[in-house]
């Protein structure tokens, strides 16, 4: 549904805007109007997704232009769910550009001529199970890494913010970022989170390829990269729960993980392998 | 109904001065009976803090506030007794637009000695509630009073004149928010016992930290302080056992080498499981080792670094109050603006004007029936009507002009019907 993703996007273009007024003017970043400018911009969002799902009756989530709005979606609905909990102040300052980039690459991502990849055409119209494995698959991994966005975001606020306290540099943005303790539970919370999806989306996808040729794995890139990533975040959680590892040592390991993540999502695609969308 | 204001502050007197022209408690409602005379003086409300006096007050006659100005001159000089000259060389006058903005700026403590601090907007209130209670304000201080707390709100919120910590003690809550978020289930140590120490732990309390342990040299000393503030004292020698409970650490004792070690503090996060700890050091010479900076989730300051916050965010409330001056001046002019609608003038203008209108409807609709008319006719038409609207409206516009002392209730009640007539015109 382009037109309710325009507007959508004139939302977010707004509130990113908000967002980064208020950030500059040391205002209260926890503002109501921005989280209703916000909220309203994501059920607009919220909207159009649903209007596409049911229009192509399958869920929107199978090329580039669809990944790119979802994604920008799920970015916000954590941020939605976090605002609760948590004085996240700045951190729609930090998220909304983003979420405003992402929401715009899908718009101007042109459509694929052929509305489902070949590939992809048994998988959709498959028997019931893989109807439901492959676009769980998919969900789940973009869940996943809209959550690891946000813990790379926390990160980078948790450093920002230990850098100024201990060189002592009280100015600038020291005074905007939340506390060190809410920047790390929030960076903690949502790596696990990203970590559980992760998982069940590598789950599935095993699944689904065995579904599909009888194999479970093909050490296609895009798999193999997966793996990589999942192990860096376990690497992370073990040391957490077994060491007590956080703050800085955890902030630097989950921008390593976001930096795999980035490989595992765009890179493995030019190296070619069966994972040919987003 | 014009706006004027008498007072002197920390600005224009010294404290002698100020002590001389303060107004008690109770000394207030007798100040606030005399004032208000119904003449010259309608309303008033007298704001009496240690830094400033301030008499605010509404005289009913246009074009009159340098009347009233000096009326209050002499009402201080009488009620006083002091010099006439005394007070003029210390008190300043504002009238109208000034005024308003000069009450803005002083609710919205941005004309404070610390600029920002809370207080003041508490004090005004106060002031404001002794004159309801003594029945000395009306409707135009009523307005412009409830006006000045929504700006100071609205600059509280809008800019950071207030957010930054400006005394050290504070600077400790602050710093602990920065790593804590909320000092809720904190646990705070004190070595050592200073009288600075004592007041950034009593804030730390304050703000939620819900225990408190103190370890001090003469353990005397620590069990009376505990039972002052409802801490527990910790014997001098096991304060290293303890180190891993405390969230923050203040330090002030007398020692002159460092009693706090890096080795100490290593142990301590660990047993900790990495929770991050806050280490201030406010004693000189320092006690606590600086090079515990490198360990990571550990953060030191020392009363330096404690003193340059202070000092930042006091020239950053000043920045800030530039920019809540512009949001004064908007808000005065603004008020004034509004304030003119509740003027008697265009409350007896808008009571005509309907009533006019009304008049001339009706001679529009009834035209059909009365035919083509020459124009002698219509004058006379035209005279009627407005003599019936004179004469109709006269004995009204004669009432009010008579009530109009700020108070009356018959006032009150076609000024609340008008002020949607005056509204609906815009």
């Amino acid at each position: 549904m382009t037109f309710l993703l325009v507007i959508a996007l004139l939302l977010y273009l707004a509130s990113a805007f908000y967002a980064i007024i208020l950030f500059a003017t040391k205002s209260d970043s926890q503002s109501n109007r921005l989280k209703t400018l916000i909220t309203v911009g994501f059920v607009t969002h919220t909207a159009a997704l649903a209007i596409d799902w049911w229009k192509l009756g399958h869920f929107p989530i199978v090329n580039p232009k669809e990944v790119s709005s979802f994604i920008a979606w799920a970015i916000m609905a954590y941020y939605l769910g976090i605002s609760f909990r948590y004085q996240a102040r700045a951190l729609p300052t930090f998220l909304l550009p983003l979420v405003f980039i992402f929401t715009l690459g899908s718009l101007l991502i042109p459509a694929p001529e052929n509305e489902r990849p070949n590939l992809l055409e048994g998988a959709i119209t498959a028997n019931t199970v893989t109807q439901i494995i492959f676009p769980a698959h998919v969900t789940l991994v973009i869940l996943s890494y809209a959550a690891f966005i946000l813990t790379f975001v926390s990160g980078v606020m948790y450093l920002i913010q230990e850098r100024d306290l201990k060189a002592k540099n009280f100015g600038g943005v020291f005074q905007r970022l939340p506390a060190l303790n809410t920047c790390d539970e929030i960076g903690y919370r949502s790596l696990t989170i990203g970590f559980v999806l992760l998982t069940l989306g590598v789950a599935t996808g095993i699944v689904w390829n065995n579904q599909r040729d009888g194999r479970y794995w093909h050490n296609d890139p895009k798999e193999v990269m997966a793996l990589v990533t999942w192990l860096v975040y376990l690497f992370i959680i073990h040391y957490r729960l077994t060491a007590g590892w956080r703050g800085r040592r955890v902030a630097l390991l989950s921008i390593v993980g976001f930096v795999v993540v980035l490989l595992t999502w765009l890179g493995a695609r030019t190296l070619g392998g069966y994972h040919v969308f987003g | 109904m014009p706006i004027v204001l008498v007072g002197l502050s920390h600005k224009t007197a010294p404290v002698e001065i100020r002590e001389q022209l303060a107004f008690s408690g109770s000394a207030i409602n007798t100040a606030l009976e005399l004032i208000v005379d119904r003449q010259t003086i309608n309303e008033s409300v007298v704001v009496s803090t240690c830094n400033r006096v301030e008499i605010i007050a509404v005289t009913p006659r246009e074009k009159e506030a340098i009347a009233a100005v000096s009326y209050l001159y002499q009402f201080l000089q009488e009620f006083h007794k002091t010099d006439h000259h005394l007070i003029r060389q210390h008190c300043y006058d504002y009238s109208d637009l000034a005024a308003v903005k000069h009450i803005f700026r002083v609710t919205s403590s941005l004309d404070s000695m610390v600029i920002g601090e809370p207080q003041i907007t508490g004090q005004v209130k106060e002031a404001f509630q002794l004159a309801q209670e003594a029945r000395s304000v009306g409707h135009h201080l009523t307005r412009l009073m409830n006006r000045a707390f929504a700006v100071a709100k609205r600059v509280r919120n809008e800019t950071g004149i207030g957010s930054s910590a400006v005394s050290i003690s504070f600077v400790a809550v602050e710093l602990a928010r920065k790593v804590f978020e909320s000092l809720q289930g904190s646990t705070v140590m004190l070595v050592g016992a200073g009288e600075m120490a004592e007041l950034a732990a009593k804030h730390l309390l304050n703000y939620g930290a819900s225990r408190l342990l103190i370890a001090n040299r003469t353990f005397e000393n620590a069990q009376s302080l505990a039972g002052e503030l409802g801490g527990e004292p910790v014997a001098f020698d096991d304060f290293e056992k303890r180190l891993p409970e405390a969230d923050i650490l203040i330090c002030s004792t007398g020692a002159t080498s460092y009693l706090i070690l890096q080795d100490q503090i290593r142990r301590a996060l660990s047993s900790r499981r990495n929770r991050p700890m806050l280490l201030i050091d406010i004693s000189v010479p320092r006690n606590i080792d600086p090079a515990i900076a490198d360990i990571d989730n550990a953060f030191v300051f020392d009363i330096d670094d404690l003193q340059s916050i202070a000092e930042a965010n006091r020239s950053e409330r000043e920045r800030e109050a530039h920019r809540a001056e512009s949001i004064i001046q908007l808000e005065a002019e603004r008020f004034l603006l509004s304030h003119a609608e509740g003027d008697i003038h265009s409350v007896i203008g808008a009571f005509r004007q309907q009533a006019a209108e009304l008049a001339l409807a009706e001679l529009e609709r009834s035209r059909k029936k009365l035919g083509p008319l020459n124009s002698e006719q219509e004058e006379a038409l035209q005279t009627m009507i407005n003599a019936i609207v004179n004469k109709f409206t006269q004995p009204v516009i004669k009432q009010l002009r008579e009530s109009d002392d700020g108070h009356s209730p018959y006032l009150e009640a076609w000024r609340d019907v008008y002020h949607r007539v005056i509204r609906k015109k815009e």
